[in-house]
């Protein structure tokens, strides 16, 4: 049996260990609970919350969601319960749970990110923090966080000041210099990154002559993104140390394998559960029966493969690219 | 409990000019959990496409707990109903169900009034059933473009005391099927509703015109579009006065003075 594990955060003493690199993604698995009467929720590496911000949410008006070819829009507006409605209900459910839980945190000033994270540090039934950086700086005049290499680095260093669990930040394919913003969340202690967001998109309603969303504009995701956030990945392997977690459009194994060979240690799929639940687990078992098939003994052999002039094989037990800046540089 | 099964196409019936009532087999022993106002999602892709990404919401018509299969009237409208409308006898679909709340029908109900437009007559024959194996009386108004749009007599339960109206005339009331619905307000203990959302509109307002201490009460089945069906992506949420429902897991069905329309 080839070995599926990845560690996401091998820097971190709290370790974020992963049986297989197969995860769910934020804002399509709602809290895992949903998902459990319908598929096996314990055979998956981690999955991730909806986000939470500081206070509760009643998200968007409808129409929230539309179809695009080969994708979809959203515009939820980010619904949740809020950090307080979230602790009461869902980390002594998933302290029960053999997978670990990721919680993503979404906010609009960076003391909110970190007061957010003070509250999960302590809490049981918690494996590690994503945050979303995809959101309006109020203080910034409503432009994105991670648009800006400064202010996804004033995130991520108020967050890692403020709590001890792994820190995987997710980056938005909105930023002008995604290698930048990598970086700069790499040097404000991340211990992985994960991208990508969704792109901001629109349709139009021509019978009515109007945005079909009720807040116009929405976040694409689906296979449609596919090739923006391979890019994206295989960029942003070139430039860091630290583990990525590849995402945008995954609809099977082959789409999980072009991330992994850009670079990515492990993956997450968001819209294709929709469609198909049992997809999540399908390509669990697809990945280790093609790792047999290939020879593989460790995902660590394909990790980053598509890079040219990189060593074929990264150093046992090491996860993540290798210094492919330089060869960038060079 | 939902689940992801392959069902395959026994039976298809035209009916209602353009639609097809489909009868689709289940896993063992599903039939006998489902009821009225419930639904399952239908992946209705194209081979080796991405397209339609997400599946495709359709109301229980009815179950059979003896043969272990369900019916679905399927209404071709836009790209994954037309698809499902193309499906042939022994095809498979995949499915994931069943799905939502239900219809509850008051202990105290003797009298119920459903109201159907259009394909909304799918889950409103099922409850009928359901009513008059209780001994309820029940009456069924039913609304469509034309006579061929509605729904054949002999697919209504015989005890049921059917109504119909037409846009054209062509058969029973000329006009909108909740033109009927002032007859019944007094007779009626519970309202049934299922259609478009300007029938929702013109039935709450004869209701509340007419209705005296808040009864008749109206429960609706709500159409929003859909990602996840299990209340995961949020993305069909109705308003209430109690906040934001999810429409596939709190509904389709609303009670009418819950929702903030
Ligand atoms: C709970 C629930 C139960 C349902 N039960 C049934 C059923 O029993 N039988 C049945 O035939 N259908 C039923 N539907 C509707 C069915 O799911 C739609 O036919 C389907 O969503 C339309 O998909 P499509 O791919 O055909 O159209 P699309 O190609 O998705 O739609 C084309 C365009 O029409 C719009 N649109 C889609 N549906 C409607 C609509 N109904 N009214 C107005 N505009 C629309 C879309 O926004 C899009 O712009 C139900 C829907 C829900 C939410
Ligand atoms: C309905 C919906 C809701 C989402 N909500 C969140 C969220 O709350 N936080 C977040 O970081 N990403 C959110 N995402 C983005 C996904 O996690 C993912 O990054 C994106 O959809 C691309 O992956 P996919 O193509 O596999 O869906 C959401 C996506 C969808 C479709
Ligand atoms: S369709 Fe996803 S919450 Fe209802």
């Amino acid at each position: 049996m080839p070995d599926l594990a990845v560690d996401l955060a091998p820097r971190n003493p709290r370790e974020l260990v992963l049986k297989n690199p197969v995860i769910a993604a934020s804002g399509c698995f709602g809290y895992g609970l949903e998902y459990a009467g319908v598929m096996d929720v314990a055979r998956l590496g981690a999955f991730v919350s909806k986000g939470i911000t500081p206070k509760p949410r009643s998200g968007n008006p409808m129409p929230r969601i539309t179809e695009t070819p080969a994708g979809m829009l959203n515009a939820i507006g980010l619904q949740n319960p809020g950090i307080r409605g979230f602790v009461k209900k869902y980390p002594r459910v998933w302290e029960t749970w053999s997978v670990p839980a990721i919680v993503n945190i979404s906010a609009e000033a960076v003391e909110d990110y970190a007061l957010m994270a003070r509250i999960l540090d302590e809490l049981p039934g918690i494996a590690g923090i994503e945050v979303n950086i995809s959101c309006p700086n109020i203080a910034a005049g409503g432009y994105c966080f991670g648009w800006d290499a400064g202010m996804s680095a004033d995130v991520t260093r108020a967050v890692r000041a403020a709590t001890t669990l792994p820190l995987i930040v997710k980056l938005s394919p909105g930023a002008m210099d995604i290698v930048g913003v990598a970086l700069a969340v790499e040097e404000a202690g991340a211990d992985a990154i994960s991208l990508i967001n969704t792109l901001v998109g629109m349709s139009i309603d021509v019978k009515r002559r109007r945005p079909v969303l009720a807040n116009a504009t929405g976040g694409l995701s689906g296979p449609a993104i596919k090739p923006v956030a391979v890019r994206m990945v295989y960029q942003v392997a070139g430039a860091v140390r630290i583990p990525i977690v590849g995402m945008g459009g995954i609809m099977g194994l082959d789409d999980a394998l072009e991330f992994f060979l850009a670079g990515a240690s492990a993956v997450q799929i968001g819209t294709a559960i929709f469609a198909q639940p049992g997809m999540l687990v399908r390509v669990i078992d697809e990945l280790g029966a093609w790792m047999d098939k290939e020879g593989i003994a460790s995902l660590a052999e394909i990790v980053g493969a598509a890079h040219p002039r990189r060593p074929a094989i990264v150093e046992a037990g090491q996860v993540g690219m290798v210094d492919v800046a330089e060869v960038a540089a060079g | 409990m939902a689940r992801e099964f392959d069902g395959e196409i026994l039976a298809c019936e035209p009916v209602m000019g353009d639609s097809t009532l489909m009868t689709v087999t289940l896993p063992r022993g599903m039939a006998g959990g489902m009821v009225a106002g419930q639904f399952v999602q239908i992946l209705t892709r194209m081979d080796g496409s991405h397209d339609p990404l997400l599946r495709r919401p359709y109301s229980v018509y009815g179950v059979d707990p003896d043969t272990d299969t369900m019916r679905l009237l399927v209404r071709p409208y836009g790209r994954g109903s037309a698809w499902l409308a193309e499906r042939q006898v022994g095809q498979t679909l995949d499915i994931l169900g069943p799905l939502g709340n239900a219809f509850q029908i008051s202990p105290r109900a003797r009298n119920l009034l459903m109201v159907a437009g259009g394909v909304g007559a799918a889950p409103l024959v099922m409850l009928s059933e359901q009513a008059l194996a209780r001994g309820l009386s029940v009456t069924y108004l039913m609304g469509g473009m034309r006579a061929e749009a509605l729904l054949a007599p002999a697919l209504v339960p015989a005890a049921v005391e059917y109504v119909v109206a037409t846009d054209d005339g062509s058969r029973g009331h000329r006009g909108f099927v909740t033109d009927l619905v002032p007859d019944y307000l007094s007779w009626a203990d519970q309202i049934f509703a299922c259609g478009p959302e300007a029938m929702f509109l013109s039935l709450r307002g004869v209701v509340m015109r007419h209705r005296v201490g808040g009864k008749p009460t109206v429960q609706v089945s709500v159409e929003r579009g859909m990602a996840c069906g299990l209340g995961a992506c949020l993305g069909c949420v109705v308003e209430t006065k109690r906040g934001m429902r999810t429409s596939c897991v709190d509904g389709p069905i609303y009670d009418m003075d819950e929702v903030v329309w």
